[in-house]
């Protein structure tokens, strides 16, 4: 499809050698907005669980360390800037590598929580961060493979074959595993029931902007 | 026809059998993930389905390919190590352990430590010197990354760890005067590849045995 159609007017490219960015509108929109909230997470502070004890009157609050603080909020800002870079790409290739970096990224927020229910869900999240990588990187190639290009200004002008349909579905197998999304959401929501609420949204939020983006890419490239 | 006319046909028609090879062995890897039930396992099962998409990737062939196989590799590498240190914390905090950053405790306590370095470093620094460039910064600093670590007096000087640093640097130097040389008077060209192949040896032999030497004063250290 043309590339104006679906995301509004194109307002420009910028050409980087190989690289094409361009411009339009709900691409800015989305690269603005992931970066405004990387910015309120990064100035946020983090919340303390309050856990009451069954039998008696007494709290048990769950806090966050400083060392624990720093780091996660270290890879919640990567994980922001990752994912603002997976908006405004122009390139599959680019697109590729910010959506490995937030998956691992993601795993890495919630690796140093002290509770073994939340390890042992991320340890689950990991391995399928870690077989998605399979689809993900194997897609982006069979649609090198079928097309001889990853630039989607390049992608949206061919007429899609069976094999770059068979790639953009693997891609798209590899983009929900990657971030967590519908059908391997099971573990991430146990991954939520840790202290440190803002730094684990952006997880949630990266997800839900990839998601949006990748269905926009495959529009692009099979229609 | 995407593939260009001077790319023999036994190439292109080798693209099918690797694919299906990719797929058959993330296939096998899944297989086994589904079977096992011990995570450690399940880890190391997980990284043949890495490997898969790496042949996946590589069966393309062409230098876009290849810049989509490295960070691949890194991404894999990355996340098989992420993993692992969730589990062994896990682990410890289940036998009620406070971790560090790395819990592994490191003796190395084999016997091909005290019998061969001097031989098998002697070799690898040989061999790294005739390959020259990157690979060959990679095999000697292996090597001098080997003896450093096996060798059992500590202390190394400051002077001497300052002067690995210093011979980096001039490396670097080399390396740059010669890709420069390479640019401005293309008629040199043998002369500035040597002396940036020569220049990427140094450098990296230099910086690995710069690790090793940090290495064994971090964990060595009782």
């Amino acid at each position: 499809m043309d590339i104006g159609s679906l995301g509004g007017n194109l307002l420009g490219i910028i050409p980087l050698g190989d690289i094409v960015l361009y411009l339009t509108p709900l691409h800015i929109f989305m690269f603005i907005v992931i970066l405004l909230f990387t910015f309120l997470i990064a100035i946020s502070r983090t919340e303390t669980q309050v856990e009451a004890s069954f039998g008696s009157l007494k709290d048990n609050k769950i806090a966050v360390g400083l060392s624990e603080f720093k780091a996660r909020r270290f890879l919640a800002i990567v994980c922001g800037i990752a994912t603002a870079g997976a908006m405004i790409t122009g390139d599959l290739f680019n697109f590729i590598l910010f959506v490995a970096l937030t998956g691992i990224v993601n795993i890495g927020i919630v690796s140093a929580v002290k509770q073994i229910d939340v390890l042992n869900a991320a340890f689950q999240y990991g391995l399928i961060a870690m077989i998605s990588s399979l689809p993900l990187f194997g897609g982006g190639a069979i649609i090198l493979a079928a097309t001889g290009t990853l630039s989607f200004f390049e992608l949206a002008k061919i007429v899609p074959s069976p094999m770059t349909l068979f790639g953009s579905i693997l891609l798209l197998i590899g983009v929900a595993g990657e971030t967590g999304v519908a059908p391997f959401f099971a573990t991430k929501a146990e991954m939520f029931r840790t202290p440190g609420s803002p730094f684990i949204l952006i997880i949630h939020l990266s997800s839900l902007f990839i998601i949006i983006r990748a269905i926009e890419i495959l529009l692009t490239i099979l229609t | 026809m995407l593939v260009p006319e001077f790319v023999p046909e036994i190439f292109c028609s080798l693209y099918l059998p690797a694919i299906y090879t990719g797929f058959i062995v993330g296939f096998i890897g899944l297989i086994g993930i589904a079977i096992n039930k011990n995570d450690i396992h399940v880890l190391i099962l997980t990284d043949i389905v890495g490997l898969a998409m790496l042949i996946i990737v590589g069966a393309v062939g062409t230098d876009l390919a290849e810049a989509l196989i490295l960070p691949g590799l890194v991404v894999e590498l990355a996340e098989i190590m992420a993993i692992s240190e969730i589990l062994i914390s896990r682990e410890m905090r289940k036998k009620g352990k406070n971790t560090s950053l790395l819990p592994m405790p490191l003796v190395f306590d084999m016997e091909i430590m005290t019998t061969a370095p001097n031989f098998l470093s002697l070799i690898l620094i040989g061999y790294g010197i005739f390959l020259t460039g990157f690979t060959g910064g990679a095999v000697a600093g292996g090597g001098i990354l080997l003896y450093i670590l096996s060798r059992k007096a500590r202390g190394l000087p400051i002077l001497v760890i300052n002067g690995l640093g210093a011979i980096s640097g001039i490396a670097w130097c080399l390396w740059i005067v010669g890709f420069l040389l390479f640019f401005v008077n293309p008629d040199f060209w043998l002369l500035s590849l040597f002396l940036s192949a020569c220049g990427l040896l140094l450098k990296v032999a230099s910086k690995m045995g710069l690790i090793g030497t940090l290495m064994r004063e971090e964990f060595k250290r009782e």
